[in-house]
């Protein structure tokens, strides 16, 4: 009888949390930026795939293929882009405007520019980008 | 029984719909007097759509804490800032906000939308890109405090 009453229970505060949507924060931690030369050449990378991105809060964000994306600086962890003629975001019990932050060809996280933040993948992901330059 | 529920859903759906979309002028009737950038600033436009989703919820919507306006369904405005870091934050039963930078020069829109929540709905802020906001400007009515030739 006890049983019942706690599986009860516990069912009844699953299911309020599934409600209440208790999406779990994003890890994100303090980081310096460096923005990229003010009249420098515009730099951008354009994908050459659409790349699903699980984020650890479990929401999922996709890079679309042939989307382009600028640089604008950089942070300890790699280069920052920010997506050009279109909004980016992540997404956990809040939403943050992020930037793509590429180690080489791999995603390792989102800079977030509203916050001077950066928000680490738990795993790096691997993407396929051909390199731009503009005056 | 079935007759009493009806008159309770219609009624219930009148307040709904009265309570519900903004009433201000239409974007294109307002589109003349919105007065061009200040130097060093941008501007963040704040929509909703129409739908009556959730249309009984209209929280306050704060912009690094101070309350700039409303969200209310098929309604718009816009707030001119300095170049910065903003926060975005709407309350209900918890707050939902959304962090992003602005640019001097820079447009950015903020669309507010409803979810589902514990006991009342929430409203969830989320950037909005340019293309898709200015295709659905026409169709809503400006809820500005200030009047947009200001």
């Amino acid at each position: 009888m006890k049983k019942k009453w706690l599986f009860l229970l516990a069912g009844t505060l699953v299911a309020l949390s599934i409600l209440a949507g208790c999406a779990t924060p994003i890890n994100a931690q303090r980081v310096e930026f460096t923005p990229y030369g003010k009249g420098a050449a515009v730099q951008q990378v354009r994908m050459l795939h659409t790349v699903d991105v699980m984020l650890d809060s479990r929401y999922r964000r996709q890079i679309q293929q042939n989307s382009l994306w600028r640089l604008r600086g950089v942070v300890p962890q790699g280069s920052v882009y920010s997506a050009e003629n279109a909004v980016f975001t992540i997404e956990g019990r809040q939403v943050h405007e992020a930037y793509l932050v590429l180690s080489g060809t791999a995603l390792v996280g989102f800079y977030l520019p509203g916050e001077f933040n950066f928000s680490p993948l738990s795993v790096p992901l691997s993407l396929t980008f051909e390199s731009e330059q503009h005056d | 029984m079935i007759k009493r529920l009806f008159l309770i859903s219609g009624i219930t759906l009148a307040a709904v719909l009265m309570t519900g979309c903004a009433t201000g002028p239409k974007y294109a009737e307002v589109a003349q007097s919105i007065p061009t950038l200040k130097a060093e600033q941008g501007r963040i436009y704040f929509l909703r759509s129409s739908s009556i989703v959730g249309a009984a919820v209209q929280p306050e919507i704060r912009l690094n804490n101070d309350v700039v306006g409303k969200s209310q369904p098929g309604g718009f405005f816009y707030v001119d800032r300095p170049a910065g870091q903003y926060i975005a934050a709407t309350s209900t039963e918890t707050e939902k906000t959304l962090s992003f930078s602005l640019d001097v020069g820079e447009v950015k829109y903020v669309r507010t939308s409803p979810s589902f929540g514990l006991l009342v709905g929430r409203m969830v802020p989320t950037l909005e890109s340019a293309e898709v906001a200015q295709k659905e400007l026409p169709g809503l009515s400006y809820t500005g405090a200030q009047s947009a030739g200001k």
